[in-house]
Order: structure tokens, then sequence, then C-alpha cells
């Protein structure tokens, strides 16, 4: 390797380790190791800006763009605090019910949306029913924020690292569906069960304060009816498209923008509102991540890399796929999971060319994401939504520590990935 | 006209006063707000009655306001039951804002100039570290309208 792909390197670590560490602002990190890139020439405008393959995603940008907005007017609305409310009067105030309920709520709803925004929502009901209930809180936003994670995994939009393979790897949102959501279904049924033991002392039921559940309005919880119909349209019309691809040929990014331009259009929402629901840090730090991993790519270090990869796993794509899933697992549970997947996904996308290239080959693009996915809940720093969890717990005078959510989700996380292990096995490497 | 001929002795709160008991001291007094001070007795925030308020507030309320509106009736009267032992220590924002904090020799403009900004209808007034007492909105406005 050439004196410059050695300093991308270096750059790339001290990046890296930066993001990791959260020394400085992680946005900071990721545009500091960019404008470095660019600074010594290991990436240019060129690449930066207008490749595919070593510049800005701009499929990836747009696409969390249009969520955004989109997710930004639907969560006004009221409609999930409405179901949460919803579910707990249909649990009757049984604690137990209650969890299921609001799980498969979490694990549905962060399908469709982003983990960090349906933990935002789902969490402050969770305090109101909680408390009402007389129910410790804290078992309940623990298994909200793994069930989160676990049913992010299943879609395209479900998770960011997800977006990024889909991406990077040319798949689209019916192949997510076909491989990757009958599993993460699998999972949540497990994970009910899993929840039924690790949380067996926090159930309590109490008759007379089950009764009190039953006065909450939920119906107050809409404000505008009228809006929520509208994102409603939106959101399905959007999932329409994105499942229509081969018939409709619009790529996943086109069909998010053009949603939030149709609901901003089409609604009293305005411009300005649109705007502020972006979370433009998190864009910006996506570019950033971009411009460095395209800078190794550029200057052969990937390459090498891959090249190093592929003979070392020549022609044991099962091998391969294990280590990749299991290391995806256990860099996750400790970095955050969309630099990790950034910088992982040329490398995949080098091994599943090597191995074939087809269908059988892609294996290993699922196991990235398993691993990427469901690692976030090994730890409490692993996922952001796990962070939020513990945030909005700590500001309710319910801390959760570190380690009273890591030996839950550390159960959850090897007992899902377990799972997946003869999953991808029996189904694609037989 | 300085701020140290406006000032009235001002009744003060700690960090560990329970905030019901603040909430109780405000509504008896009929006060605009309450001024937290330090074991050392250095004014640590100065509440607006609304953030007084802010504090006895369910935390769901705050991070949902649609959740303010589900609670029934009966419930709603009374949510500062919820509060039980909560100091004002864990119910102040961890990040706290401008203190509406004067000097002795701030004259009724400086005084109106930092209520307006910190929005507060209360300044304490401060020499040396030392809590001297608090100019309210109640009186600058009787000063400078000359009712």
């Amino acid at each position: 390797m050439t004196v410059l792909a050695w300093v991308s390197v270096s750059v790339f670590l001290g990046a890296y380790a930066l993001i990791a560490t959260e020394r400085i602002h992680r946005v900071a990190a990721a545009l500091g190791g960019a404008g470095i890139m660019l600074l010594i020439h290991a990436s240019d405008a060129g690449a930066a800006f207008f490749s595919h393959d070593t510049g800005v995603d701009w499929n990836v940008i747009f696409l969390l763009l249009g969520m955004m907005v989109i997710v930004g007017v639907l969560k006004k609305t009221g409609v999930f605090e409405y179901l949460a409310i919803w579910a707990a009067k249909r649990a009757r105030g049984r604690p137990y019910r209650l969890m299921v309920l609001l799980v498969l709520i979490t694990a549905g709803a962060s399908a469709l949306l982003d983990n960090v925004t349906t933990v935002l929502l789902i969490a402050p009901v969770t305090f109101l029913v909680c408390e009402r209930l007389g129910l410790k809180v804290a078992p309940y936003l623990i298994a909200e924020a793994l069930a989160s994670n676990i049913g992010g995994a299943s879609t395209l939009v479900g998770d960011p690292p997800n977006i990024i393979i889909a991406s990077r790897g040319g798949l689209s949102f019916n192949d997510f569906l076909v491989h990757m959501a009958p599993m993460v279904v699998v999972l949540v049924i497990v994970f009910l069960g899993l929840c039924r033991v690790l949380f067996r002392k926090a159930f309590v039921y109490d008759e007379a304060r089950a009764r009190e559940i039953m006065q909450l309005n939920e119906r107050e919880a809409i404000a505008d009816p009228r809006l929520l119909w509208q994102s409603l349209v939106v959101l399905a019309l959007v999932m329409v498209a994105f499942v229509l691809h081969p018939v409709l040929h619009y790529e996943p990014s086109i069909v998010a923008i053009l949603g939030a331009g149709i609901l901003v259009a089409a609604t009293k929402v305005t411009t300005e509102d649109a705007i502020s629901e972006v979370e433009w840090p998190t864009l910006v730090f996506f570019m950033g991540l971009f411009v460095m991993v395209g800078a190794l790519v550029e200057t052969g270090v990937i390459g090498q890399i891959s090249r190093l990869a592929v003979d070392a796993t020549e022609g044991q794509l099962g091998l391969t796929t294990m280590v990749l899933l299991w290391a995806s697992t256990g860099l996750s549970a400790i970095v955050d999971n969309i630099p990790y997947v950034a910088t992982m996904s040329p490398i995949v996308a080098d091994l599943v060319q090597a191995n074939g290239g087809n269908e059988h080959a892609e294996v290993l693009w699922w196991a990235l994401a398993f691993g990427a996915d469901l690692g976030g809940n090994a730890t409490a720093v692993g996922a952001a939504a796990n962070v939020v969890i513990l945030g909005i717990a700590a500001r309710n005078r319910h801390p959760i520590s570190f380690w009273e959510f890591t030996k839950y989700g550390l159960v959850v996380t090897l007992v899902t990935v377990a799972l997946v292990t003869p999953y991808l096995w029996l189904r694609y490497l037989m | 006209m300085r701020a140290r001929d406006l000032l009235t002795e001002f009744p003060t709160v700690t960090l560990d006063t329970l905030v019901v008991d603040a909430a109780r001291l405000m509504a008896e007094r009929d006060l605009a707000g309450l001024i937290v001070v330090t074991d050392e007795g250095r004014p640590h925030s100065v509440l607006p009655g609304t953030q007084v308020l802010a504090l006895a507030v369910p935390g769901y309320c705050q991070d949902d306001p649609a959740l303010a509106r589900v609670v029934d009736e009966e419930h709603a009267d009374r949510f500062l039951d919820a509060l039980g032992d909560s100091t004002v220590r864990q119910a102040l924002p961890k990040n706290p804002r401008e203190l509406p904090v004067t000097d002795p020799d701030a004259t009724l403009l400086e005084i109106a100039a930092l209520m307006a900004r910190t929005r507060s209808p209360l300044v304490a007034v401060v020499d040396d570290g030392r809590l001297l007492g608090a100019i309210t909105l109640q009186a600058l406005m009787d000063q400078v309208t000359g009712a």
C-alpha cells in the first residue's frame, strides 16, 4: 500500500475512535475525518460528491430525509399515544399482557419508522400507564428498546444500517421483506417468551389500579384526526410504492422524498414545520462517513482488505457468513452500528461478488444486517434507541443503569443471534 | 432610582425543599415565583411561577403534550399528589438558563430589560454573592408607571 493509503487508514481510525468514545461530537469527528481525507488528496470532489461507490450515497441521505419528514408529521398526530393507551386498556391492566402489546406496537412501528423515533414516542406514554398501574417502568422501557431494535431489522427503512446495506448491495424493499421480515417475526415471538421469564418479578397485578386504567381517554390524544388520516394515507402510499418497485421503478429514496413532498403540499403542514423535523446533524454525519469510507476505497485500502478477506475465505461461504454474523454482532454491541456498516459494506460487496454475486452469496448481506441490527441490543450503548431510553428514564427519575440494561440486552442478543445462525445456514447454505 | 430602593425581602427555598412545599409556599403567600438558594445562601435558580409549576408537571406530559389530554378529570385534578417526596434539585431542568440576578446599583431600565429578556416576573438582587432580596414585576410596574 502507498504512504497515502496508510495515512488515510490512520485518519479513519482516529475519527472512528473519536466517534466510538464520544470525546467530541460525532458529526465533528466524521466531518473532521472527511475534511482531512480531502485535504491530503485521499479523495476529491468528484469522488466525494458524484461517485456512487466512493462518495456520499445520496440514495441513503434522501431516503432518510424523506422518512424524517413523514415521521415528523405522523408523530405529532397522537396516533402512537392512542395505540399505547388502547393497548393498556385491552390488556385490562394485566402486566404481562400489557408488555406483550407494547412490544408488538414498538416492534411494528419501528419496522416502518426509525428506532429512535419509535422509542421517543412510546416511552412517555409507558410512564403514564405504568404509573397508573403502579408497575415498575424500567422493565417496560428496556423491553421497548430491545423490541425496537429487533423490529427495525425487518424492513429496508426500519434501521439506518439496512438503508445503507440496501443501497450498497442493490437490495430492494421486497428483498428485506422476503429475507429479513419472516425471521424477525419469529424473533419477536421468542423475545416475548424471554420477557415473560426475564421480567417475571415486575409483573404485579393490582385489581383496583387496573380499573383506573380504564379512565384514560385515548381519543383525546388525537388532536387533529384529519391530519392523522392524511399522514396515514401518505405513509401507506409510500409503503405500497416501496413494495411495487418492480412495477413502478421508483427507488426508495425517490418514493420517500415524493411522499414527504406530497404530505407537505396536501396538508396544513408547512415547509418550515417539515424542515424543522429533519435531523440535519444525522444526515451530515452520514455524509462525513461516506466521504471517509470512500477515501479508503479510493486509496485502495478497502480493496486490499477485500482481497485478503476473499483469499482467506475462498470457497467457504458458510464459514464467512457465520464469522460475519457474529463479528458484526460483537462490534455493533460496542460501537455505533452505522459507521460499522458504512465501513463493512464495500468489503461485503466485494465478498458477495467473489462468491458469485448471486442470491446465494447475498446471504452475506443478511448476516451483516442481522448482526449489526441485533448486536445493538447487547449493551446500553449498542444502539441509539437504548441510549435514548436511558436518557428518558433518568430525566423522569427512574434511572436505568448501564448494567441493568446490559444484563437483559446481552441475553436477548445471544438468543436472537443464536436463532439467526441456523436460519441463515438452513435457508442459504445447505 | 436603583435596585436597592425597590427590593423587598423574599422567601427562599433550598435545593432539598420538597416540590410540594415549594408550590405551597408560593400559593399561600401569592408569590410571583421562587428563589432557590444553595446551602451557602447564593441564588441557584430564580423560578417564575410557571416554572415552579413545571417542576410539578409529570415528566411524561412535558415530553409529550398529547398525554396531558388523555388523563381523566379525576386524576388530572390531583396531579400534584404524584410528586411524592421529589425535591427541587431533582425537578430542576438540567441545563439552567440565564438567571434574573442583578446588583443593588442596577437602574430601573436595567431591571426591566433583565425581566423582559429572562421572562421572569422576579429579579434577585445579590451583593457579593449574598442575596439581599428581590424585585417583583408588580413593584417595578408600580414605580415606572407612577401608580
